[in-house]
């Protein structure tokens, strides 16, 4: 069943087609990457599907709903309804601490809950650093906490845009496996990134070049992956 | 942030400061014009004099909290004989005095003994006299003056008692009680040395008594009041005897008292040509306690003057009341500047806060552009964004105008001490107006910034840079 659906989706700025009639789908509960070299149209597709801006031409169906056609401060409400946003330069609010961070989210949403919060930071391992203020936390565990952010209002889909970009590599290991629990609880995942392997820990890959999808590659190996990533977690809990 | 806070609080502390000030000058020029003299005048309706019963009255039409000094003065001329010159004499209350006239200076200082003199600087220089010195005045009753003219009745109420030789060389003796306009309110008549069957009937025919009642002096026999029957000549020592008591009782003959000088009086004004000595003296000297003029000097606006001007002309016989027209008009055109500069101030000071307090809040909003921005795509509206900022500028409102309104009373009496010489009264509704005002001014200084934190796009938190 198809969460988000670009159905010729262009986008104009002047003479320059930043996204040539783009056609994607991404089911509910799929991990889909999206590639492409600088200036490939990523980031204006990351707008549109994140509700922050729009196409010029086209249609985008996100749970039904052509986002295309709604106003400004519809596309507000459906981006804090449905889409949980991980960004590449982490964007905590540098005075409030990690907890406070993820309620600065519910508060916008509907309403604060400590508990709930905190709960969510256990989930991405950072139960004991919740009171920490973001300059106290290292890249990685700044990321975290946004992974929890982005998903304490149980959005339908998270969107992350080079979520490892700012990582070293075991960070980027930690956050690809909390992305694996992601995708093994259910959660719609689209990774925007350039690194190949972000990518490939995706069940699919959609490479974008010049506005245009130049070509999708499934991943063969996901389901081994995900065997081996169960099988190393149930390890890792048991030691 | 501690830019926008301190700026709101100078901006509050000036306004306060100001409004503080501008509340409590009308006070404090009031009694800077209270030195310059006096504002109000009260005068005889006639060439009487007021009694002080009738002053008194008048001033009771003043409250009493306003009255700075009320200053009685009655001039007369004297005569200085032994040096042949001739001056105007003023009776007044010296305590009075230094209220209304605080610019008189005295060398030496004001009387406060009877028969003690203030001389005028020019008088004391035109006959060398000097602090200490001792100086003969002599009143004259001119003919024709009120307080010498026998045609006069001056004294109404008063009991006149006479006698006149009637028959045969036996006195007669008379007592009158006058009423309010000096007209016969009763009369006894003491005839013992008459004839008892006829002229010593004067002393009990009523009817001969009763024509004399509600008759003004003198008396003429046959015409005011008829003889009594076959006793003439009786009759006629009774209305001499009433017509000799009044004349007694109104003559006043010239009179000379030996004054000491204890202080010269410097005003620069005409008052440097006069002596003045106590109203008590006064009376002493010429028999007489009237009073020409009452100078008052109040602490009033120029409306609440009038009206009390009308009040006291209105309800009290015999007195009206008049403004000292160039110290009202002066004191209210200098409070009318004064009002307009407060405004003035006040705008430029509104408008240079609202600057600040704006471009402050601009450089908050670009400061925190990405977390605006990361807001807005964590789903705050622009209502929420609108709402968070325009909090922020009222609470900054809210520190500042009790920052304000506190420093702004301490700047203000400091101005006060300073420039009045005198403390001021805190205005206690001055907190919350303060506080209104700056949060007012904060609103307004943020709708700017707040339009540019709702136009952040939220988008730039994807751009990686």
């Amino acid at each position: 069943m198809s969460l988000l659906e670009l159905k010729n989706v262009s986008k104009i700025y002047g003479d320059l087609k930043a996204l040539d009639s783009v056609n994607v789908h991404v089911d509910k509960g799929e991990w889909v990457a999206i590639m492409g070299p600088s200036g490939s149209g990523k980031s204006t597709m990351m707008n549109i599907i994140g509700c922050m801006d729009k196409p010029t031409l086209g249609e985008v169906l996100l749970d039904g709903v052509d986002i295309a056609k709604e106003s400004s401060k519809k596309l507000t409400d459906i981006r804090r309804d449905k889409i949980g946003l991980i960004f590449q330069q982490f964007h905590m609010v540098n005075y409030l601490t990690a907890v406070e961070n993820i309620m600065v989210s519910q508060y916008y949403h509907s309403m604060p809950d400590e508990q709930e919060a905190l709960e969510a930071l256990g989930r991405v391992g950072l139960r004991e650093r919740a009171h920490h203020l973001p300059s106290q936390l290292s890249g990685g565990e700044q990321q975290r906490v946004c992974v929890a952010r982005a998903l304490i209002n149980h959005p339908e889909l998270i969107l992350a845009d080079e979520p490892t970009g700012n990582l070293d590599e075991a960070n980027e290991n930690i956050v690809l496996d909390l992305f694996a629990q992601l995708h093994a609880e259910g959660t719609t995942l689209i990774v925007v990134t350039h690194d190949p392997e972000v990518a490939d820990a995706a069940q699919r890959t959609i490479v974008l070049e010049h506005g245009k999808v130049a070509r999708e590659v499934i991943n063969e190996d996901f389901d081994a992956q995900q065997k081996e990533w169960l099988a190393r977690l149930s390890m890792e809990s048991k030691r | 942030m501690l830019i926008a806070l301190l700026s709101i609080g100078i901006g509050a502390t000036i306004l306060a400061g100001l409004v503080t000030i501008y509340v409590d000058v009308p006070r404090q020029m009031g009694a800077q014009f209270r030195s310059f003299g006096a504002n109000m005048l009260i005068l005889s309706d006639d060439e009487e004099g007021m009694a002080k019963d009738q002053t008194d009255k008048a001033l009771e039409g003043i409250p009493a909290d306003q009255l700075v000094g009320a200053a009685p003065y009655r001039y007369i001329r004297v005569d200085m004989t032994t040096r042949q010159q001739s001056f105007t004499a003023a009776g007044t209350d010296f305590n009075q005095i230094t209220k209304t006239s605080p610019y008189f200076s005295v060398e030496g200082r004001y009387p406060e003994n009877p028969r003690e003199v203030l001389v005028g600087k020019e008088i004391a220089e035109t006959i060398g006299i000097r602090e200490g010195s001792t100086m003969e005045l002599t009143w004259q009753p001119a003919a024709g003056n009120a307080e010498g003219d026998p045609s006069k009745d001056r004294q109404p109420g008063a009991v006149l008692s006479g006698s006149a030789e009637g028959w045969s060389g036996g006195i007669v003796y008379v007592t009158a009680k006058l009423d309010d306009s000096s007209k016969i309110a009763s009369l006894t008549i003491d005839a013992g040395t008459q004839t008892p069957e006829i002229g010593g009937l004067a002393q009990t025919d009523e009817a001969f008594i009763r024509q004399f009642v509600g008759k003004a002096l003198p008396l003429m026999l046959g015409e005011d009041v008829d003889a009594l029957s076959g006793a003439t000549i009786t009759s006629t020592a009774v209305v001499e005897a009433l017509n000799t008591a009044r004349d007694a009782q109104n003559v006043v003959t010239a009179k000379t008292v030996k004054y000491t000088v204890t202080g010269i009086l410097t005003t620069g004004g005409e008052e440097e040509s006069y002596v003045f000595m106590s109203l008590e003296d006064m009376a002493g000297l010429t028999g007489s306690d009237t009073v020409d003029v009452v100078e008052l000097s109040v602490s009033a606006s120029a409306e609440e003057l009038e009206a009390y001007a009308e009040q006291i002309t209105e309800n009290v016989d015999g007195v009206r009341a008049r403004l000292v027209k160039r110290v009202t008009r002066s004191e209210t055109a200098v409070l009318g500047k004064l009002q307009s500069l407060v405004f003035l101030v006040t705008a430029v000071v509104l408008i240079l806060t609202m600057i600040c307090v704006s471009t402050t809040m601009m450089a908050v909003v670009s400061e925190r552009r990405r977390e605006i921005g990361l807001r807005k795509a964590l789903g705050a509206s622009d209502g929420s964004i609108r709402t968070e900022f325009l909090g922020e500028g009222m609470f900054l409102g809210l520190l500042g105008g009790v920052l304000g309104a506190i420093l702004g009373f301490v700047f203000a009496q400091v101005v006060s001490v300073n420039v009045f010489g005198s403390s001021i009264t805190f205005q206690p509704l001055l907190l919350p107006a303060a506080v209104i005002v700056s949060m007012g001014v904060a609103a307004l200084s943020c709708l700017q910034p707040i339009k540019r934190a709702v136009a952040i796009d939220p988008a730039i938190v994807l751009k990686d840079e």
